[in-house]
């Protein structure tokens, strides 16, 4: 089966996977760096 | 362990073994063996993927070092899902149309054989060596633990695993690699769970949190620029890319997993798959490791964590000495304790003050007792970060649930060795015996000769773990070489598919030069091993087209494999 055949699920193309990839890496490191300077 | 924790490890080794063995028939040609029919979906690769990358010693060395360290060593992540999609864009395409079984193979094409076979030689040299270290470590520690001789711990794990590989090759490494994630990822949740249930009454989660931030086991973010200080945000982002790209990219036990996907697009959902849920995973990991370090604030932790060392340091100090660290020891555990419940209380400065004071009383009479130990034994070097994970696993977790997470234990290990067997075989297969001796064997000889060095490697990893113990140094010395070469063949790689112009001598003299000035670094600068691979994969990728410009190939090289 060749890749064009296999349709990109959820995000429907490339960049909005890579994109989302991304922006979700920055995001969980936003919380990492706010979970460790937020005083308990 | 009690009887139902036994049953539970029982069920759980006779059952992946059987499991193993019934996912991986119908094995008729290599392309079966090695790449799993190249069916796999992306879902499954993703977990197999995952699953490879954590080693039981990564399971129970991280909650060691987040006990001993904080969560600092989360930053070694941060550079995963970039490299990820980088991976995705660049090397994965190429594997994938170039229908190769190694990564290595790649390389014979835009280059020349002898750059496909140091490469190749490496990965046998460093993961054949490390194999054995990856069996040996929750080894010795299990049977330090749970009072079992180290060689059949180390053969319980290891013939167990080498039995449905052989047999089912990738196929059974995928689809065991599938349930031992499953079993990881639970036990993780259960680990959690219970070092959250387990806190004192009165003490809720955000204390233990306060707890751990007075301790600075939270600090994570480390803006120091600094190439020396380890785990900085810097040394995360640009050494963890180059580290995971390295890994995910050039290493034969990854890309054998990807390269098993029915489509690229199925290859590359089974990276970015991981690329959203490292970084969580070992997040709950770590914070794991910082509750088991809150939970000992409330319970007394033994002096030692490595119980047969202990057990020495009992039997031979002198008493009075030990009863001496002893009574400091307990002295200091309920100091700490007292005024760990008082700031928690008010969060008072003045109280941390003195449980700082405690805590310092007890690491001093903590390293009185390895001294003494080290004294007794007339050997430095003790160290038991890794003892303490398993030590709270089987002293504090309620029956049934210890056995299931030394199950968690064994999975993470076998799911390793797995596909580190699998890749081992496939390189020694493919890019030797197939390249140098015999190309034209047929289906049943070169099905025969794969499970026949599957289980080559496999022996040799139970060999080299059970004499690890002797080996100690020369096994250091194996593991510091292979971080000398791991940036250096990311360079290659980086050189074939990102110039058209590289030659085969570019790459070949480029790797040699990228391996000497890791060697170079590492051995005359304190530079932190994070940044080795960023200085290995840049040299290659200079060096080579240096060489490509000013010493041009009287033969032109091979056509570049486009994708």
């Amino acid at each position: 089966m060749e890749d064009q055949d296999d349709p990109v699920p959820v995000f429907g193309s490339w960049p909005r996977i890579y994109a989302a990839v991304i922006v979700s890496a920055l995001v969980v490191m936003g919380l990492i760096a706010w979970f460790s300077a937020h005083r308990y | 362990m009690s009887s139902l924790d036994w049953a539970v490890l029982v069920v759980y080794l006779v059952g992946i073994a059987a499991f193993g063995l019934w996912a991986g028939r119908g094995n008729r040609r290599i392309d079966d063996f090695f790449l799993a029919g190249r069916q796999m979906r992306w879902w499954a690769v993703g977990l197999s993927v995952m699953a490879t990358q954590i080693s039981a010693i990564t399971f129970i060395g991280t909650t060691g070092q987040a006990y001993t360290d904080g969560m600092r060593f989360l930053v070694v992540y941060f550079g995963l899902p970039f490299a990820m999609v980088i991976l995705c864009l660049t090397v994965v395409p190429f594997f994938y149309r170039a229908r190769v079984f190694t990564a290595y193979e790649y390389l014979e094409r835009r280059f020349d054989a002898r750059t496909r076979t140091l490469t190749s030689l490496l990965f046998l040299l460093s993961r054949g060596l490390s194999v054995g270290v990856t069996l040996y470590a929750p080894s010795l520690v299990l049977s330090v633990l749970l009072g079992w001789g180290e060689a059949e711990t180390i053969l319980l794990m290891g013939v167990s695993t080498i039995v449905y590989v052989i047999y089912g090759g990738n196929r059974s490494v995928i689809w065991t690699d599938v349930v031992q994630m499953g079993i990881i990822w639970f036990g993780i949740f259960v680990c959690l769970a219970v070092a959250i249930r387990q806190l004192p009454e009165g003490v809720g989660l955000r204390d233990a949190l306060a707890l751990a931030q007075l301790n600075g086991k939270l600090e994570v973010i480390d803006t120091a620029p600094s190439l020396t200080q380890p785990y900085t945000l810097w040394s995360g982002l640009i050494g963890g890319l180059f580290l995971m790209l390295a890994y995910f990219g050039c290493d034969q036990s990854q890309v054998q997993r990807y390269l098993s996907g029915s489509s690229l697009t199925q290859s590359r959902l089974s990276l970015l798959f991981n690329a959203f849920l490292k970084v969580p995973m070992q997040f709950l990991i770590l914070l794991t490791g910082v509750l088991v370090f809150v939970f000992y604030h409330f319970h007394a932790p033994p002096l030692l964590w490595n119980r047969a060392e202990l057990a020495r340091l009992e039997r031979e100090a002198p008493a009075a000495e030990l009863a001496e660290i002893r009574t400091r020891f307990s002295a200091a555990l309920q100091g700490r304790r007292e005024s760990a419940a008082r700031f928690l209380h008010g969060r008072d400065p003045q109280v941390a003050q003195a449980y700082f004071g405690h805590g310092r009383q007890l690491d001093e009479a903590r390293k009185e007792a390895v001294r003494l130990l080290e004294h007794t034994r007339g050997e430095a070097g003790y160290g038991d970060a890794n003892y303490i994970f398993p030590t709270y696993i089987l002293t504090q977790l309620p029956s049934g649930l210890a056995g299931l997470v030394i199950a968690v234990i064994f999975a993470a290990a076998m799911s390793t060795l797995s596909g580190e067997f699998n890749s081992l075989a496939t390189a020694t297969m493919v890019d030797f015996y197939r390249r140098f001796v015999r190309s034209d064997g047929g289906d049943a000889h070169e099905l025969l000769l794969s499970r026949v060095f599957t289980g080559f490697w496999g022996g040799f990893a139970c060999l080299i773990a059970l004499q690890a113990g002797r080996l100690g140094s020369a096994i250091e010395v194996v593991n510091r070489f292979g971080s000398y070469f791991y940036g250096s063949i990311l360079g290659v790689f980086a050189l074939a598919v990102l110039t058209a112009r590289a030659s085969a001598r570019g790459a070949f003299y480029g790797l040699l030069i990228g391996m000497f000035s890791v060697w170079a670094v590492a051995s005359s600068t304190k530079i932190h091993f994070l940044w080795y691979n960023v200085v290995g994969a840049v040299t290659v990728f200079v060096s080579g087209l240096v060489i490509t410009a000013f010493w041009p190939q009287e033969e032109a090289a091979g056509p570049r494999e486009l994708p």
